[in-house]
Parts: C-alpha cells; structure tokens; sequence
C-alpha cells in the first residue's frame, strides 16, 4: 500500500490531499449534485456507519481509494467527527493501531529526514505520500482525543493526544524539520501541542500538565508564533495560580549566564516578559491579559517599579494615556518614588485630560496628605474628589473626606496665620467626623481623628479615638496602643500609660518592641524615676544593636522602619536623661557615641549647646545650636534655647530673641517651653499682657504636653 | 495545649477518623464508605467536611478546652502528610472564625494552638530567618524559553531579587500585634497545597475573605454575604470586618487568585472569587495602599475577561477535499448497490 502512495506521489508531486487521481479537484464543486442523485444512497452509508457497520464501509473505502486499512477509519472518523457525530467517529477511531502505523512510517520518513540533511533538493516530492499517510492517521488520533475530551474522557483524551506527540518525536528523531513538512501534518502537530496540557488539566493531572506545556515550549515543534504565544500564556497563568509544586526546568543545554527559573512564580514572570516582548517586536496581537497577569505578580512581590518599566514600554495606543499615567503613578507610589507619581496624577488631572478622574483624584490626595509642601494641592485634589464623589457611594466620599481631613490637618501646620490656622483645623475634623459618618468601621479614620484631636489639645476627644482605635482591631496594630499611652501621657496620667505600655508589650513581638520601649524610657524620666529609665533604655539598647547585628550585613528593605528605634536615638535619649540630672560627663560620652552614629544631627548638636549652656560657656552654646539650625532650619529645639538664651543676654537682644521664638512657635504652636520664655521676653520689654497671655498659653499646654510628639506616630 | 481529655495520639488517619467521629458524636452518614480510604475521607468528604466546619463555625468554638481544636492539633503534629492535608482543610474556616473572634479579644486558646502549630510548619518549611525572594528575570540574559543576544564574555545582566515572604520568626504565642503575620504564613501554607484542596474549602475562604473586608455599604445592597450562621448560636453571629494589613491581604489575595483564575473548573468557585476579588479592591481603595489596589484591581479585570477557548480542529484547508471524499464515498456505495 505505502508502495502505490509513494508512486501516486511521484505522479503529483504537489502534494495536495488527496492524491489519488479517481477524483480530480476540479470535480470538487459539481459533486454534490451528482451526489443528489444517490442521495438514499448516501443516506444508507450514514446509516450503516451509526449502525455500527463501519467495516463494511471501511472496506468499500479500501477498495475504492486504494486505502490502508488506517487510512480509511482515519478518512471515516474525520468525516463523522465534522457531522458532529463524535460518538461514531470514536468508534470509527478506535479500530486505528496507532504503533503499527508508526512502524510503517517510521523506517521511510526517517530514512528520509536524514538522508534530506545532506541532499535538500531531493526533498518534497520523494517522502510526501508517507508523510500524506501518516498525517493521515495523526490526525485521526486527535480528531479521536478531541471526540474524548468532548464526552468528558480527559484523561483518555489526553493519553490519546500525548500518544499522537509521541509518535511524531519518534517518526521526526531530530525534530520536525521546518520547510519540508506538510501543512496539515504540521497543524495537527500543533493543534496536539496545545491541547495535551489542558486536557491533562481537565483531567486534574497537574503535574502531567505542567511536564506537557514545557515539552511544548521546549522542543522542537515548529510551532507558529500565536500557537506558540497562547501556550506560553496559558503556561503563564498555570504556573502563575495552579497552587501547583513543581521542580524547575532542568538546566540541561543551558549556556552559561541564562536565567533559569527556580520556582513557578518566576517561571510565569519570565513567560509573561516574554510574551510583552514579542508583542512589542509585532509578533503578536495585543492581549491585555498579559499586562494584568504581569501586573498582578508583581505586585505580589512588590516590585512595581519593573512592572512601572513594562507599562512604559506598552506601545501608544494600547491604553488612554490617563490610564496608563494612573497605574503609572500607583505603581510608583508602591515602589515610594512619590515624586514620580504625583508628577504623572498632575499630567492626569489636567484641566484637558482628565480632570475629575476619581480614582486619580484619591490617589493624588493620598500622596499628598503625607507631605506637609504638598498638603495645599492635596486639599484641591481631595475637595474634587468629594464634589465627583458624590454620585457614586458613600465608600469613596469617606474615603475622600478622609484624605481631605488628613490634608488639611498637614496644611494647618504650615500656614503661617494663627488665624487660618484654626480655620483649618476645624475643617480637618469637620471632614475627617463627616467621614466617620459614612463608614463607621473603619479604624484607620478613628485614628487619624484621634491624632487631629491630640494635636489640637483635646485630650479628652483623643482618648476616646484611641481607645475606639484599639477596640476595633483588636490590639493588632501597635500604633493604636502608642497613641493610647502618648494621649494617657499627655494628661499626666503617667501610671496609667505606663500600664498601657506594658500591655502593648505583651502584644508586640521582641523584636518590634523599640518604640514601646523608648516610650516607657520616657514615662520614667517624666516620672522623675531615672533609674528605671536608665534600665528602660539599657534593654532598648540591647534590642537595638540585636537587631543591628542580625541585619545589618543583609540589608532587608522588608522590615518596616516606622517600627524601629535608631541606635542614636538611644544615645541621644540617654544624653538627655544624664544632662537632666546634671551627669555631665556621662552626658557627653553618650553624645559621643550619638555622634559618631550620625555626625551631623540637629538633636546632638542642640544637646552638646544645652550642655554647654549649662556650663555657662555662652558663646560655645550658641554656636552649637547655631550649628544645629544650619542643619536642619526649622529645628525647633534650637530655635527656642536660642531664644531663651539671647533673652537673658540683655534688652538689645531681647527682639532678636523675641523673633527666633516666634518663629519656634509658627511651627509648633504647642510648644510650651517657647511660650514661656516668648512670655520672658514681653515682661523683660514691659509689655504684661502680653507676658501673662504667654505664660497662661505655656501652663496650660503643660498639662497636655505628651512625653514624645504625637508626629512621630 | 490545655485540655481536660486525656490525650490520644494520633499515629494514622485511621485513628484520626475514630478520634473525629468521637468528637462530633456519633459517626457520619456514609462513614462505612470512609473506613476503606480514612485520609481521603477526611480531606474530600463532603459530610465529615460540613460538620466539621459547623462546629468550628458554632458559638463556643476554639477555647481551650475545644476538643475538635485539640484533635486538629494532634492530627496535625502526626506528621502523617495525608492528616496534615486533611488539617489544612480547615484553614479557611480555621482563620476565618479566629480573625474574626480575635478582635473582640476572646479567649481563643483552641484555635491559637493549631494556627501556632501550622505557622512552626511553615516556618520550618521557610528555613530558619529566610525570606522567600523571587528573582526578576531580566530579558537581556538568555533563559529557557528565549534566546538573547549577548555579547560574548560579557557579564549577564544583574537580576533583581524580590522579597515575596519575610522571615518567619519563631512564635509560642499568638500576639496581637503578630496576629496578621502568623495567620498571613498559614493562608501562605494553605496556598502551597491548594492543589490538593477540595472545592468546599476553597469555597470558605472566598466567603469569609468577603466578611474580612466587611463591606457595609452598597455590595451590602445588593448581595448580602451568604455565610450561613453559626446553627446553635442565639441570633446569627456577625462575622466582623477584620484589619487587613499587607502581610495578610497578600496570601489572601493568592488564594483568591487561584480560585478564580487557577485550573479549577467550577463555575459557583469562580463567581464567590470573583466576588471575593472584588470587595478585596474595594477594600484596597479605602487606603490607597497601591500594591494592593494593583494586585486587586488586575483580579477584578481578570475575572471579566473570557478565556480563550482551546483551537477546534479546522477542516477549512480540507473542504474541498471533504466533496470529493463525499463524492468518492457515495461513488463507492453506489456502485456497490
């Protein structure tokens, strides 16, 4: 039988299905009404193969075709499968004996390929009718493990597929070569390809699957680059949310300085970079769900400023630039470059793009709710908001009206009227209570209230805030309970935020205990128990150069800083603490030790002048603290001991002194050590109305001056 | 753990089965059928399953001296792999109840333990001090799946290394403060063997992953959650909105991936997902916090996106040829008439 296909071939070496000269092509189209006439005929065919009389079908096909025996149930089966009979073209399949026709094909094809290798000119015509044949019944085999997987039989569908793979890695030892296959051939290889491993999928076979996408993607199938694209995809997101645990790709053939996945997640990174890649190079259509797949494992390890990278190079016209400017600033304020981001929402939210993008809007206020030069542009974004807000529900007005508290409550702290300053304030609470009544559960809104109110003295509101804070998550969050212990602080109920604190201790790991602990050392120094403040900072700085140890070589960008206490604070606290009690000299080494940690630190320099001061070694002193406003302008401290000291130097001094006080008290109207010695100035210049108002202002922040400032929450 | 009982080891999932059906009191429906294979019965029954759940889910659950949380416990540290599938079954359930009580600072000492047990597994998996980091493929260098140009002897390009997991450190007790971290490295265990799981369990965690984010405003509307109330409590408890800080919303937004994007193929599973996904975005928008806006947002488009359907063979090369195989055959036949 091969014998007369191979002559047939040789006849019409063109290769085109079907071969066989007993109908030509040009027949084609006058065949159906021939084929009228018959028509009981042909219907009785039909029958007789439902009838499960396929062999005699079969044979009259044989006959008639010059046909093998596999070659007609192929013929047959397709013809069943394409009526949509998928259960008769498995029957018709299931006569097929796919290993004897492999051996049939296998010693010419092969023979063939090789001997192709050295000669190519001698290549279509000679081997194309066994590569007819056996295209042929290939494709029997899938038709038959797609009849399978249509009934619900994966897992026999997918033996049936992976057998068809097989015989064609052992029919094309080398591989399938390129140019000489046969069309047909070549898509049923394909089409097997990437079926095999969603049928073992369907079949739950997972890591069958897994081993069949990357025989896919790593052999030589010569598959076309959408064939190739949807497989590298669908591996992508196998690999990506199958929950599946597999073994790397081996590293065999790999050349030196490849990257080789070592686990499904980088293994879907990798194929998903591919894939954005080839559609760059035009290769392939564009398929958003790439993007969206890419976009989604990277933000699970947080790295979106490569993701910012691949969104960058997303070719124009794909996203409206709005959008791609928005996921452009979120994944730059993940990745912390609010610089970035806030420049890209500013293009965004232009009077000519798109101005009251809500989404945009939000994520503008949020920036700069966080940065007091930003908070004015913040309120604009945040008042916007609210206003588009409206329509929609009444989650993202409170959201808004959140941002839009926290935004005024940082822009009230730079302005420079008193006056405003209230007005402000007021607004903040106003927008941030507005808020709360919208969405009543959630905590984050309870505690920024609670910090508006400990800010603007009211302790008592404060309180309250914190200890909602506290109820609704359930102590889970260590900055609820600092707040509790700083508002406690401040109302001078020491003991009690004492008791707080410990509490919070034994809700907080070891190894987060810094700030809890650096503001227990401080409840003890406020209540003149130095001792035990000494012992409170010994165990901070135990835990402090602990942690040093255990990351300093490593440096984990993971461990969250807001929790974590600096040696030099540690230093500088005990510095502080010894100045207090007059231990000048123990004073000093600990400034030592400050220093050589952060050489130019306003809070040192701003110490080493108290000491000084304290020594009476004026000019040593003001150049310290001098020093100290040259490294930070608006250190606050400094600005104050300048002013106190400059008051005690005489009338000449006392505006100059008069004008550093002020200035202290623009940027922290609760400062009450400036309002007491701003009080000096007035009654040393006579005017006592003025000393008395400042010297009531100093008294009565005193009773509400907590041990450590509600900002460093 | 404190326990009155006294207790019984647990070295199969044979033992495992008796102890259990102990516990809830008297067998289960179709228990003979789990007698043959009981690990499997543990993990896929669907009876064992619901009154398990049930009683985790009922008022009075996960105290001390909770004896279905002792036989978790016990059946997890038997380090039979199959009771320790079996276990993690239950982790949807398990976190859900627990996140949920733990903000009114109950005592919840029965759960505590198994969650402590399960978080020492994977930290033990972890390696001690590890992170779990990803390395970022750079296309410059070659890989597997694609070829790169590279200069010869040039150096290949730096990879940037990303950390997925922090280090787990040990923990004897579940703290507040801590609470998110060891329920977050269980969900991240869960999500390992998620393969393995059953639909139902699956199922749980996108309801209670609903009930965390605590959607109280226009979701609430139009879909109310469908947890089924604890049976034996008076009113139906309120599962409460839970914090969900980055080292929880994470793992729980994997697993909700899964569900809806993983190889399962349960419609009812991916809707509840897409759900689930959903009030996770919801829920990221009301910080802002971008990482989860992104990965929550990329969820939701996912879900209304339509998979690409699998190639159907194509005959259109062979329409032609399919006449002629008509006319031939009918040829044939008449003929032979």
């Amino acid at each position: 039988m091969a014998a007369e296909w191979d002559s047939g071939s040789e006849a019409g070496p063109t290769g085109d299905w079907p071969p066989a000269a007993a109908a030509s092509p040009v027949n084609g189209k006058a065949a159906p009404p021939e084929s009228d006439a018959g028509a009981s005929a042909s219907g009785s065919s039909e029958a007789k193969v439902d009838d499960g009389n396929i062999q005699e079908a079969e044979s009259s096909l044989r006959e008639g075709l010059s046909l093998n025996y596999e070659e007609a149930r192929a013929l047959l089966g397709r013809l069943e499968y394409q009526r949509g009979n998928v259960e008769a073209a498995l029957r018709v399949f299931d006569g097929i004996d796919l290993q004897a026709a492999i051996q049939r094909f296998q010693p010419s094809l092969s023979e063939k390929t090789l001997s192709k290798r050295s000669n190519k000119l001698r290549s279509d015509s000679s081997n194309s009718g066994s590569q007819h044949a056996a295209s042929l019944v290939l494709e029997a085999i899938y038709l038959k493990s797609m009849s399978l997987q249509k009934l619900g039989k994966a897992m026999e569908a997918a033996k049936q597929c992976k057998s068809v793979l097989d015989a064609v890695e052992s029919i094309f030892q080398c591989g399938i070569p390129g140019v000489m296959v046969e069309q047909k051939l070549q898509e049923t290889v394909s089409k097997s390809v990437e079926l095999l491993p969603e049928l073992w999928k369907q079949a739950g076979a997972y890591q069958e699957a897994l081993t069949s996408y990357r025989r896919a993607l790593l052999s030589q199938w010569n598959l076309d680059d959408e064939c190739c694209t949807r497989i590298q995809k669908r591996f992508a997101v196998f690999l990506l949310y199958g929950g599946v645990e597999v073994a790397p790709p081996s590293l065999a053939s790999q050349t030196e300085g490849s990257f080789v996945p070592r686990n499904n997640l980088e293994e879907a990174i990798l194929l998903l970079m591919i894939l954005l890649k080839k559609f760059f190079l035009g290769k392939t259509h564009w398929d958003p769900s790439v993007m969206e797949h890419l976009t989604f494992a990277l933000s699970l390890c947080g790295q979106t400023s490569i993701l910012a990278k691949h969104l960058e190079e997303v070719l124009p016209g794909i996203y409206p630039r709005t959008r791609r400017w928005y996921s452009l600033a979120l994944c730059y304020f993940a990745a912390s470059h609010n610089e970035a981001a806030i420049n890209l929402l500013r293009k965004c939210l232009n009077k000519n793009e798109s101005p009251n993008d809500l989404m945009a809007l939000l994520l503008a206020a949020k920036i700069c709710s966080s940065n007091y030069l930003l908070s004015s542009e913040g309120v604009e974004y945040a008042k916007r908001a609210v206003k588009d807000a409206e329509s929609s529900d009444g989650h993202l007005k409170s959201v808004a009206l959140h941002f839009l508290g926290s935004c005024l409550a940082k822009k009230s702290k730079v302005v420079s009227s008193d006056h405003q300053r209230s007005l402000l304030q007021t607004e903040a609470l106003k927008s941030l209570n507005e808020a709360i009544s919208l969405d009543r559960h959630n905590p984050e809104l309870i505690f920024d209230l609670g910090i508006e109110y400990a800010e603007q003295r009211n302790m008592h509101a404060a309180l309250k805030c914190a200890k909602e804070f506290i109820d609704a998550t359930g102590g889970s969050v260590s900055k609820g309970w600092r707040l509790l212990s700083l508002v406690l602080s401040a109302q001078q109920r020491y003991s009690e935020a004492e008791v707080v604190t410990d509490a919070a201790l034994d809700e907080t790991a070891k190894w987060e205990q810094g700030t809890l602990l650096r503001i227990k050392a401080k409840l003890k120094v406020a209540q003149s128990l130095p001792m035990e403040a000494v012992e409170s900072y010994r165990t901070l700085l135990a835990l402090v150069q602990a942690q040093r140890k255990a990351y300093g070589s490593a440096k984990n960008g993971t461990e969250d800083d807001e929790n974590k206490v600096s040696e030099f604070e540690v230093w500088q606290g005990l510095a502080n603490l010894y100045s207090s009690l007059s231990y000048w000299r123990d004073a000093e080494i600990c400034l030592q030790k400050a220093k050589a940690l952060k050489t130019y630190s306003a809070t040192t320099l701003h110490a080493e002048g108290n000491i000084h001061e304290v020594q009476e070694k004026i000019q040593d002193a003001l150049a310290a603290y001098f020093n100290a406003l040259s490294t930070e302008v608006e250190h606050v401290p400094s600005k104050v001991s300048v002013g106190a000291l400059l008051s005690k130097q005489g009338p000449k001094f006392l505006p100059v002194a008069r004008c550093f006080l002020s200035d202290a008290l623009r940027l922290e109207p609760t400062n009450r050590m400036a309002w007491f010695h701003l009080g000096k100035v007035h009654k040393h210049d006579g005017r006592l109305a003025d000393a008395a108002d400042c010297f009531q202002a100093a008294s009565m922040l005193e009773d509400s001056d907590p041990v450590e400032s509600f900002r460093s929450l | 753990m404190p326990n009155d009982a006294p207790p019984q080891p647990i070295h199969s999932a044979k033992d495992a089965l008796a102890a259990l059906a102990d516990i809830l009191g008297g067998g289960f429906p179709g228990s003979s059928a789990a007698a043959d294979d009981p690990a499997a019965a543990l993990l896929n029954d669907p009876d064992v399953a619901s009154a398990v759940t049930r009683r985790l889910r009922g008022s009075g659950s996960g105290a001390g001296s909770d004896s279905l949380c002792r036989w978790l416990y016990e059946a997890f540290r038997s380090n039979v792999p199959e009771l320790q599938l079996a276990v993690l079954r239950f982790v949807p359930t398990l976190a859900g109840v627990y996140m949920c009580r733990a903000v009114t600072r109950k005592a919840l000492a029965g759960f505590e333990a198994v969650l402590l047990a399960l978080y020492a597994h994977a930290a033990a998996q972890h390696g001690a001090g590890e992170a779990e980091t990803v390395s970022l493929p750079n296309l410059a260098n070659p890989s597997p799946y694609h070829d790169a140009k590279v200069p010869p002897k040039a150096k290949p390009a730096e990879l940037d290394v990303a950390v997925l997991s922090p280090p787990l450190e040990p923990h004897g007790t579940v703290r507040a403060t801590r609470r998110a971290r060891i329920v977050g490295a269980v969900l991240e265990l869960y999500h390992c063997k998620i393969a393995h799981m059953p639909l139902s369990s699956k199922m749980d965690f996108c309801e209670f992953c609903v009930a965390w984010v605590g959607t109280h405003s226009k979701l609430d509307g139009t879909d109310k959650p469908r947890l089924p109330p604890a049976p034996d409590a008076a009113g139906a408890e309120k599962w409460r909105r839970v914090q969900l800080p980055w080292e929880l919303f994470q793992p729980a937004v994997r697993i909700v991936a899964h569900c809806l994007l993983g190889p399962t193929r349960s419609d009812e599973l991916k809707e509840q997902a897409a759900r689930a996904a959903e009030c996770l975005y919801w829920r990221a928008t009301e910080t802002m916090e971008a990482r989860a806006v992104l990965a929550s947002r990329s969820l939701v488009r996912l879900s209304q996106m339509v998979e690409e359907p699998i190639p159907e063979p194509s005959f259109s090369g062979a329409i032609e040829n399919m006449a002629e195989l008509e006319a031939m055959r009918a040829n044939i036949l008449s003929t032979k008439n």
